[in-house]
């Protein structure tokens, strides 16, 4: 009897509940459109916009969250790099709630730094849309997005600033020579 | 003197004329254009896997073992999948207990081992058994390198299932819960 009490208690020991949460929910559904964001020739110092359209085709409201993420180079176009830096991209919100059968745009903003390092370079990295769940098995959409760097960096554009400000040097100098004058010689 | 206001005026008139639009060059946003406007979307029709109370190391298996649920890919684009575990947490406090995910479908003390297996697929894995383990690093679904097999196109369906190795020891009466996260990217 006692070896019998001390094998149940064993079984009990061992005895765990894996995954058992339940909802009605048992598919998921979802895309994201472009599938493939292609930026050419941004000079470093420069921002690049562009819209994700979320379908979320499931008959409930989910979640959804927005991610970067590094493919290995075997996953990469020909000729890509790692994108050298994740906060360089950032989503306009990080997670947005969506109704059954509906549409919503996010808007990715990609900024460069102004430094020369980052001319004429090419880069990849994936975007991640993943639909919030609790359940075992979820689901991840990554969109492609490939960008070259211009050879050359965006300039500073001070030279028009500079020339403004000479210009009203002059205008001034001169106003101060044709006041003076004038008063030295009212005649 | 009304002259010389006049001038000063002028001068400031023609200084913002030339700085302004500079200025205003500091803040540009280019416009991007994008290609390949596609859809990335896929579908799974089962996410959860509710298994109730497991014995310690004990292998359990989806049912129906390697077509328990059905990938489809939707839109309008080609498709690489991959695939993604996580250690399993308990559900009642995720920081304080866990089992981890093995890194090659083995189990230990509060190790646990997951493998998926597509139906058809009989001689892939480490075994030749058609079993993969699933790890914490994002691995090939489908294609994988080395098989005869090609990016999926719309229409196109893969059906799976997954075998569960429980550790050899943990602690029981515990709810646990891990995600496994299936994600496509434009192939």
């Amino acid at each position: 009897m006692a070896r019998r009490v001390r094998l149940v208690g064993l079984i009990a020991v061992f005895l765990v509940i894996f995954l058992p949460s339940f909802t009605l929910a048992q598919d998921i559904n979802l895309g994201v459109s472009p599938a493939e964001v292609r930026i050419d020739d941004l000079p470093p110092g420069e921002t690049a916009e562009f819209e994700l359209t979320i379908h979320n085709k499931d008959e409930l409201a989910h979640v959804f969250t927005f991610t970067t993420f590094q493919p290995p180079e075997e996953e990469r176009r020909e000729g890509m790099a790692e994108f050298p830096d994740d906060s360089w991209i950032s989503f306009s919100c990080p997670e947005i709630e969506m109704l059954a059968n509906s549409e919503a745009n996010v808007t990715v903003t990609v900024v460069i730094p102004r430094e020369q390092k980052w001319a004429s370079q090419d880069w990849e990295a994936w975007l991640g849309v993943a639909a919030e769940s609790s359940d075992l098995l979820g689901v991840t959409l990554y969109v492609r997005m490939l960008m070259s760097t211009s050879a050359t960096m965006k300039a500073r554009s001070s030279a028009g600033l500079f020339a403004g400000i000479a210009v009203a040097i002059v205008l001034l100098g001169y106003n101060g020579y044709y006041y003076l004058r004038r008063k030295t010689n009212p005649e | 003197m009304k002259a010389v206001i006049t001038s000063i005026v002028a001068a400031i008139l023609l200084a913002l004329i030339f700085s302004l639009p500079a200025l205003a060059q500091e803040s540009s946003t280019i416009t991007i254009t994008m290609t390949g406007a596609n859809e990335i979307s896929i579908s799974l029709d089962k996410t959860q896997w509710p298994l109730g109370n497991v014995a310690s190391n004990t292998e359990y298996e989806t049912s129906p073992p390697i077509e328990w649920c059905t990938l489809t890919v939707a839109g309008n684009c080609n498709v690489n999948t991959f695939i993604v575990g996580d250690d399993a947490k308990w559900v009642a406090n995720p920081g304080a207990y866990k089992w981890t995910l093995s890194s090659d479908g083995t189990n230990g003390e509060q190790i646990y081992g997951l493998w998926f297996r597509i139906s058809g697929d009989t001689t892939r894995g480490p075994l030749g058994d058609g079993y993969v383990p699933v790890t914490k690093t994002q691995g090939e679904f489908w294609p994988y390198s080395g098989g005869s097999g090609s990016s999926l196109a719309p229409g196109d369906t893969e059906k799976f299932g997954f075998r569960l190795l429980t550790p050899t020891y943990f602690i029981s009466g515990r709810q646990m819960q891990t995600q496994i996260t299936i994600s496509a990217v434009a192939a």
